[in-house]
């Protein structure tokens, strides 16, 4: 009886379900697949690019474009642009990796666990200080860092990253922290450890998924970020980002879509194959910040 | 409050009239920093201040060049209108950034001083160097935070002064060298392993930013080129200048205008289609939910520049998007659609999506929309979480009360995840009113607007604003657009930025109590 009662609009509703549902991933699809397709399609023109594919227009010859052109006559450098700007993004995120871990590891810990004077404004403010992107202190960045001489230097491009990304990272480790049983820390204080000790010791270990977290995230933070790079680093330590957004630009000489197509691909894919494996923790995190309010 | 510090000022007064030994300490210590805990027989401590004394001295006589003061003075007389700066000419690292940060400097590059010609860079003799007014605001906000810091020890030196011999005459007990130490150890730990990151957050983080606010109240933009010409500090005419110059407010508007609305249907527009999304996705209905969901989030995969970029080529005049309605044959109607309900300017066969400026409506609306492509996945997952920790009785409940699924709906689900995220909604509302990529590698701030809906004064300044521009990404524009760098102004937009950001953001966190209570 009831079964019969519900199948009518059951079915109707089953049927729009799935035709939204396979609205949506046409939508979400047909850019990707285009660009994906533009990267293989020959010729320097956007509408060269078929709509449906096309086998005669099939062509490689953007990324043998991307692993072979060099720019400069320097016989000491052998790679292609796209490498290099690919090792100098690496060094950067690296070294940003390692500070962003140690400081924020450091800075969470000792607002989760120590009692100290002006902990709650010192905290409001970091709260406050994330919100707004770096560039609006840029002009300042780059007055100070050609008066020491930091410019075209890209490791020391990492500590603005790493110093502009402690405030977040700090609430996630603290957030985390306070799951831990204070009981642990009182335990091993008795037994006499010091607090260093106790952090690197008993803490750490239990704080090592949101380690990875924050780890992955600084890792990949200076693939993303095209403000800084194009300022504070020019010619032979050009980034990834900027290389890409070159070859967007009509009035470079580099300037080619389909070349860009090709590049945002394979710098794209990796990305995408990390976030898929973050996920889990993404929705974790995500959740448990949201229940908290 | 005003009372309160009147009370504590006559309680101190009290505090005083009844230890006058302890007050001589604290005057000795006002004179020379550790000299009353020499008097109080605590000589570690006392040297310990003292020597920060002597680094502070050391460190201004050094960095500076007091030392050719002397044999230059008379062989540089003031010239002869009496012009002689000594702080500029020999001041260090203290002296000469205070000054520095007050004035803006007072001599240019090829000007005669001191009876010499200046030079924009002099080697040997600094002072004919012309004054960099933007480094030396730089140096000046250096120089007043490290001041602030010593003026902090110095005050902690007077009050210690104090306490340890009120202390001591009490108790007849003398804290040890030692044991100082060792209190001082276990009282500034935190501070001491917090010590990198103030660091940086200061020199990386807080100085930029005020570096950049002061900005606001100069007239520095580039059209003054130091050490040629001087900045200088004009007060608030950047602010009143919105307002006075004819015009101005109504392309400030414009830019508020759409950034409040930008900001809003974006994050507002993402929220309802994740949760649509979500819905669907969770309901009895869909089969292979794990697979579904999987595709939906790709967009969220993808670096949001990379997507960005590519949108922008999508909607390029021979991009994807032209391209299928030419080829399917849908352009003309669907152009001509757009010119009936007014978004698109004239009739034509292919659309201008992003280039003209009379379909800036329509620019704008495909900003959104690629913003729901790039940020409604980020929700999807958010409120997908949320829905997985409803709990399942209450729904019970409500079908043996005879709810319908659109009242349960309303009534249960709705409610409880809007309250589960709204920190998030808020989040991404201030993330929103920064998104300066969505705009800068989207449509870069076009289409322009003509030259006869900008006012002359503008124009003649430059720096205008985009059609398409949010207040982020005109702020880019005036920072960093060769030659059209009006930084005063853009220090003025950033001010109002930080205001607006700060408020709604310090309002969620008091309202968002769990992030402050301490177990």
């Amino acid at each position: 009886m009831k079964i019969k009662q519900f199948s009518l609009v059951d079915l109707v509703l089953g049927i729009a379900a799935y035709a939204w549902l396979m609205l949506s991933v046409f939508i979400v699809l047909v850019p990707i697949l285009w660009m994906v397709s533009a990267a293989f399609t020959n010729g320097s023109l956007l509408s060269g690019v078929p709509i449906f594919p096309d086998i005669s227009k099939f062509s490689i010859e953007h990324f043998v474009y991307i692993f072979t052109y060099q720019s400069s006559n320097d016989p000491s450098i052998f790679v292609s642009d796209y490498i290099r700007a690919f090792l100098v993004t690496f060094s950067i995120a690296l070294t940003n990796t390692v500070g962003v871990v140690i400081m924020s590891v450091i800075t969470g810990y000792a607002f989760a666990r120590l009692r100290f004077k002006g902990k709650k404004p010192l905290l409001l403010t970091m709260m406050v200080l994330q919100m707004f992107p770096s560039f609006m202190g840029m002009i300042a960045l780059f007055l100070l860092f050609r008066q020491f001489g930091f410019l075209n230097k890209p490791l020391y491009l990492a500590l603005i990253y790493t110093a502009g990304s402690i405030p977040y990272n700090t609430f996630l480790v603290r957030g985390f922290m306070r799951n831990i049983p204070k009981s642990l820390d009182e335990a091993a204080a008795i037994d006499g450890a010091t607090p260093l000790q106790i952090l690197t010791k008993i803490l750490f270990p239990l704080i090592v998924p949101i380690i990875g977290f924050i780890a992955v995230g600084a890792f990949m933070a200076p693939w993303l970020d095209f403000m800084l790079q194009s300022f504070f680093l020019q010619a032979e330590n050009t980034t990834i980002a900027v290389w890409l957004y070159r070859l967007t630009e009509g009035q470079n000489t580099a300037y080619n879509p389909l070349h860009f197509m090709a590049g945002a691909l394979i710098i794209a894919l990796p990305i995408m194959i990390i976030q898929f494996f973050m996920q889990k923790y993404m929705v974790h995190g995500l959740v448990s910040g949201a229940e908290k309010g | 409050m005003k009372i309160s510090i009147q009370k504590r000022w006559s309680d101190l007064v009290t505090d005083i009239k009844h230890n006058p030994d302890a007050f001589k300490s604290a005057l000795l210590s006002t004179i020379v920093m550790g000299l009353g805990q020499w008097r109080n027989k605590q000589r570690a401590k006392a040297l310990v201040f003292f020597s920060v004394l002597l680094l502070v001295v050391l460190v201004e006589l050094f960095s500076g060049s007091y030392l050719y003061a002397f044999s230059e003075l008379s062989q540089y007389p003031a010239g002869l209108d009496g012009q002689l700066y000594f702080i500029r000419d020999y001041g260090g690292i203290f002296t000469k950034g205070l000054w520095g940060l007050i004035t803006l400097g007072q001599i240019t590059a090829f000007q005669s001083y001191r009876g010499q010609f200046t030079e924009a860079f002099n080697k040997v003799i600094p002072w004919l160097s012309g004054d960099n007014s933007i480094s030396l605001l730089g140096n000046g906000l250096i120089a007043l935070v490290l001041s602030s810091l010593v003026i902090a020890v110095y005050v902690q030196n007077i009050r210690d002064a104090y306490v340890s011999k009120k202390l001591s005459l009490k108790q007849g007990y003398i804290e040890t060298g030692k044991g100082y130490v060792k209190r001082l150890w276990t009282d500034m730990f935190p501070f001491i392993i917090l010590l990198p990151t103030f660091v940086m957050v200061l020199f990386f983080i807080l100085i930029p930013f005020l570096f950049s606010f002061l900005l606001a109240f100069t007239n520095y933009t580039y059209r003054v080129v130091p050490p040629a010409q001087l900045v200088r500090w004009v007060g608030f005419t950047n602010f009143t200048k919105i307002i006075a110059e004819s015009g101005w407010l109504n392309i400030f508007l414009d830019v508020i205008g759409w950034t409040f609305l930008y900001a809003i249907m974006a994050s507002v527009s993402c929220y309802v289609l994740g949760m649509i999304q979500a819905m669907i996705i969770e309901s009895k209905y869909v089969k292979l939910k794990k697979l579904w969901r999987t595709l939906l989030i790709v967009p969220w995969a993808i670096p949001a520049m990379i997507s960005l970029m590519v949108f922008r080529n999508v909607f390029a005049l021979d991009g994807l998007a032209n391209q299928a309605l030419l080829s399917t044959g849908l352009m003309e109607p669907v152009s001509n659609f757009l010119y009936s309900v007014g978004l698109q300017g004239e009739i034509g066969t292919v659309i201008y999506w992003f280039s003209k400026y009379m379909n800036r409506n329509l620019t704008k609306l495909v900003i959104l929309m690629v913003n729901l492509w790039l940020g409604a996945p980020y929700f999807m997952m958010l409120i997908t979480g949320v829905l997985t920790t409803l709990p399942k009785d209450l729904y019970e409940a409500a079908a043996i009360d005879g709810a319908s699924r659109w009242q349960s709906f309303k009534r249960i689900t709705l409610p409880l995840v809007i309250k589960a995220t709204l920190p998030a909604i808020i989040m991404t509302f201030t993330f929103n009113f920064n998104n300066f990529g969505a705009i800068y590698f989207l449509t870069g701030g076009g289409p322009a607007r003509p030259n006869d809906m900008v006012p002359q004064s503008m124009l003649i300044l430059k720096g205008v604003p985009g059609s398409t521009d949010i207040l982020i990404s005109w702020i880019y524009k005036l920072s960093f657009t060769r030659n059209e760098q009006v930084f005063n102004m853009a220090a003025v937009y950033s001010i109002l930025i930080f205001i607006f950001i700060g408020v709604i953001s310090v309002y969620n966190l008091a309202k968002n109590k769990g992030i402050w209570e301490e177990e």
